[in-house]
């Protein structure tokens, strides 16, 4: 694979909007420089677009607000930094996704991340929330 | 953001549903919506092409897996067909890829 440069796109949406087009050029440029395939670009589409979502429906209960998405692509990983202005979640129970194992609608948005991504942090602000999703560049086969 | 959904029914019990477009969280209740009265009218079969989808998140997902389970909860099939790679993926994510009836052929779903 070629050594890329490291570069950074942000950009700050509207909560209520359907975004997924924006997502999903932002990650396709920064899957692309570092040569990942359709399918691995589709996660990292997915990864964004659940969280994103997520913020929407529950942090923002489905109203508008503002979520800003800072992408950074390291030597050594993907980054992308989520940070909204919804009510800070306090208790780390609330990001719990439901029993994978378990077969009935909703509650899959978190697994899916945490099945894409390398790292999923998030961090409660004293305005709101900031999320860090990582994917590690080296052993692209691991996911 | 809309998806297209055609409606073909092959007898009166089975009916086949093509969805084109992406389904997620705003295009979800759409399927949803026209899924729900085939689901009530006790189709026996429901055949769902995804043949025409090239992204799914976890509320298509959803949508499909309340799908399965209405339908199962009548004694009905349920199948899907012709997932793309990028969709199949994320049924295999979900570790649903085993759940649903899966087909490969949308032709013969």
């Amino acid at each position: 694979m070629e050594k890329h440069q490291p570069c950074e796109l942000s950009c700050k949406l509207n909560s209520a909007c359907d975004c997924i087009h924006i997502l999903r050029s932002m990650v396709e440029v920064m899957g692309a420089r570092v040569g990942m395939d359709d399918v691995q670009i589709n996660r990292m589409v997915l990864a964004v677009d659940e969280l994103f979502a997520n913020i929407n429906k529950h942090g923002y209960k489905g109203s508008c607000g503002t979520i800003e998405l800072n992408a950074e692509l390291g030597h050594d990983a993907l980054k992308f930094v989520f940070r909204d202005y919804a009510p800070p979640i306090e208790n780390p129970d609330d990001l719990q996704g439901r029993d994978i194992e378990q077969v009935r609608p909703g509650g899959l948005g978190l697994h899916l991340i945490d099945a894409v991504m390398d790292e999923f942090h998030h961090q409660a602000m004293s305005d709101g929330n900031r999320w860090v999703l990582v994917r590690y560049l080296k052993g692209e086969d691991s996911k | 953001m809309k998806i297209e959904i055609n409606e073909q029914r092959k007898d009166a019990s089975c009916v086949h549903l093509a969805v084109i477009g992406e389904v997620n969280i705003h295009t979800s209740p759409d399927l949803r919506e026209r899924l729900k009265p085939l689901l009530n009218a006790g189709h026996k079969e429901i055949h769902i092409d995804l043949s025409g989808v090239n992204f799914m998140d976890s509320a298509g997902i959803a949508t499909l897996v309340e799908g399965l389970q209405w339908s199962r909860s009548t004694g009905g099939r349920f199948v899907l067909s012709g997932l793309t790679e990028n969709v199949h993926d994320v049924f295999s994510l979900s570790k649903l890829d085993t759940v649903f009836e899966i087909s490969e052929d949308s032709e013969s779903a």
